[in-house]
């Protein structure tokens, strides 16, 4: 198994650094990366554990087609236990990390323990060194990339690290990687941090291994053909990049506004995705080998940066109230730079305002900085700030929405689903991406199972958006397929182009194991249920955590196209668990369990 | 008087965000109302022959109208009418 790549086993707490081969059982039962990584993960820390703790292990995971000839396949995973959520933190990133470190001839690194001091981790193909990082502990994502590569002597080496947000335990901090890349969601920068782990340092020279190359080049034939007809991956996301939705799914009324009060935004063409192209653009970004390019390179006055994704203009923008791109884009940066997840940090400024407009935020708080009101430009770039410090107010905004309501006493104000911010899509409007929010193994999270597709943009059927007598199979499908979309390396948006079909195609190419589109999706499956099952170790209570804020099931829409709408999840929580093969409590059956190995 | 809003590539082919237009009383008597106002590139993303291409994405008041009836679905004065490419992200 070793041609696929091998495992690294870094202990911090004793210095130790080991070498170990990949399980071909595993390997094909769980497919890589998201699947793999959980697997050792379930088995190897024990139930209870506190995330930040030595005790917790950060893993970092390829997939089998990490760095090989598929297309946009350079992502690499990050999975740990969440102190957000106490859930799985299953983190997704870009760019050229994950190639980088299958070049090196890895595929996945456990980390364990903590180390005594700052340090960072130089893997330079097999020789692996822990170093001292007291030069570069302080200094934000860019800084310490820049400085890193100096101090390793070779500037096409690559860098994932944190910065000071993850290095001062914020609960909503992100892993960099390529300085503007971001593994950014359920707070893996804070386990990170609390292991006194700045970076991670990677330069490879070898070719990664390919079963199949001919297979491989024949599926990737094909692969091309289907991306480069698709309108969405050959024509929008490369012109607007994700940031297209912005209308779209403003003029269907679930554009959430001002922490949820709303959901349709008059404005919101000043910070689409066609003003963004017309006004800020500077050129588009690709992630490794990647045909489609959605990323965004832009420029505000004399700062340049990555960004604004859609999610991060819906965050700091409709969601904060706040019309212009300007704020929003410094935002972005500031996050890349401090190491925050964009979707949180904004949400978070958006309870925030909510807490502070009804008066349970105190002016003295803000220790004269700006008003925490909707609408205010000012207010998302300076907090942002302070949160990725974590100093005055920010220590409490960089807990995340849900507790920073909770100490103020009104959780109710938080827009969180397992306490991790829901992202840019009302599911009052939308509703089988409430479902998919309410089930989401790592909280509320759109590219668990992205129904946006079928219900708004029609892709690859139109399902209509308000009617909910088919979601419960339809977000169960797209769960288990986006799994396996995870776990093999590839970037889930090929998805609006290809189809199980595909992805088993190049997995079969690339390893030599029998998948066909069934058996990906049934290792979906598996990856989801192995999920589901740390969850219910960790505690998880479905009664109470398998739902929505009380605002979308209580509060109807208030204005715009979706006026009068509330989710109707209590519908379809049932069939949703019916269909998943569990119990009416939402415990994977034994019957389920057994089916897919994993009893 | 009916509100049609123009979005993405779709501007390119109009060169206006914006337009108001009378006397259709369906989705696709608008839309060849539209192609005579915009041209053949217009006409050629929108209409299939006699029927709405698939590359397109309307929304009469919000609602798509693959679920309000197609190119039949009714239009109302003050209704609003957004048109879009296919597209996506996430």
């Amino acid at each position: 198994m070793d041609k696929f790549g091998k495992v690294l086993r870094v202990n911090l707490s004793n210095g130790t650094v080991a070498s170990e081969s990949l399980c071909e059982k595993t390997l094909k039962d769980y497919i890589g990366g998201r699947g793999y990584a959980t697997k050792v993960l379930y088995d190897e820390v024990p139930k209870g554990t506190d995330p930040l703790s030595p005790e917790n292990k950060l893993i970092f995971a390829n997939g089998p087609l990490t760095g090989k000839g598929a297309p946009s396949a350079g992502r690499y995973m990050v999975i740990t236990k969440s102190p957000l959520t106490g859930c799985i933190a299953s983190s997704n990133s870009g760019g050229f990390w994950g190639a980088e470190l299958a070049r090196a001839g890895w595929f996945m690194i456990i980390l364990e323990g903590k180390a005594a001091k700052p340090v960072y981790l130089w893997i330079n193909d097999d020789k692996v060194e822990i170093r001292d990082a007291a030069a570069v502990w302080g200094k934000d994502s860019h800084a310490a990339t820049d400085a890193l590569l100096e101090a390793v002597g070779d500037s096409k080496a690559k860098v994932t690290c944190i910065g000071p947000a993850g290095e001062r335990l914020s609960k909503i901090a992100a892993i960099m990687n390529d300085k503007n890349r971001a593994a950014g969601r359920s707070g893996v920068g804070a386990v990170m941090g609390s292991k006194n782990l700045k970076a991670v340092v990677v330069k490879g020279s070898a070719r990664p291994y390919v079963e199949n190359q001919d297979e491989m080049k024949a599926v990737l034939a094909g692969a091309m053909e289907k991306l480069k007809t698709n309108p969405v991956t050959s024509q929008g996301l490369p012109t607007y990049g994700t940031a297209v939705l912005v209308n779209i799914i403003n003029q269907l009324g679930g554009y959430p506004k001002n922490n949820w009060q709303g959901a349709y935004f008059p404005e919101a063409d000043t910070q689409s995705g066609e003003t963004l192209a017309k006004d800020f653009l500077t050129k588009r970004y690709s992630c490794f080998g990647c045909p489609i390019g959605c990323g965004r390179v832009t420029k505000v006055g004399d700062r340049e940066g990555e960004g604004p994704e859609y999610e991060t203009i819906f965050a700091f923008g409709v969601c904060c109230g706040v019309e212009r791109l300007e704020p929003i884009i410094e935002a972005n940066y500031l996050c890349n730079e401090y190491g925050l997840d964009t979707i949180s940090a904004g949400v978070t400024i958006a309870a925030a305002m909510e807490l502070y407009e009804k008066g349970l935020i105190k002016k003295e708080e803000l220790e004269g900085g700006p008003e925490l009101r909707f609408g205010s430009d000012d207010a998302v770039t300076y907090w942002t700030k302070k949160m990725g410090l974590v100093e005055g107010l920010g220590k409490k905004l960089a807990e995340g929405s849900y507790r920073l309501c909770e100490m103020y006493g009104h959780p109710e104000f938080s827009m969180t689903v397992k306490k991790q911010e829901m992202p840019a899509y009302d599911g009052r409007a939308i509703q089988g991406i409430g479902l998919n929010y309410a089930t989401s193994n790592r909280g509320g999270c759109h590219v668990r199972g992205y129904t946006i597709s079928p219900e708004v943009l029609g892709l690859p059927e139109k399902l209509d958006p308000v009617d909910i007598s088919t979601k419960p199979t339809w977000v169960m499908i797209f769960q288990n397929l986006t799994a396996a979309i995870d776990a093999s390396g590839m970037c889930l948006f090929t998805s609006f182009a290809l189809g199980a079909d595909d992805y088993a195609a190049f997995l079969k190419a690339a390893t030599g194991f029998d998948y066909d589109g069934a058996a990906a999706l049934q290792a979906g499956d598996r990856i989801w249920n192995i999920e589901r099952m740390f969850n219910l170790r960790e505690g998880l209570d479905p009664a109470k955590e398998d739902t929505l804020p009380d605002r979308l099931l209580k509060e109807p829409i208030p204005d715009g196209p979706s006026k009068g709408m509330l989710s109707r999840l209590p519908e379809m929580l049932p069939e949703y668990y019916k269909a998943r093969g569990w119990d009416e409590k939402g415990v994977p059956t034994d019957a389920k369990l057994q089916e897919l190995g994993l009893k | 008087m009916i509100k049609v809003l123009f979005f993405a590539t779709i501007r390119d082919l109009t060169r206006e965000k914006e337009t108001a237009a009378e006397g259709a009383d369906t989705v696709m008597e608008l839309l060849l109302q539209l192609s005579d106002r915009y041209g053949p590139d217009f006409r050629e993303e929108a209409l299939d022959g006699d029927n709405i291409s698939d590359r397109l994405i309307v929304l009469v008041n919000g609602r798509h109208i693959a679920h309000t009836g197609g190119g039949e679905t009714h239009l109302s004065e003050g209704d609003n009418v957004a048109v879009f490419p296919i597209i996506g992200g996430g």
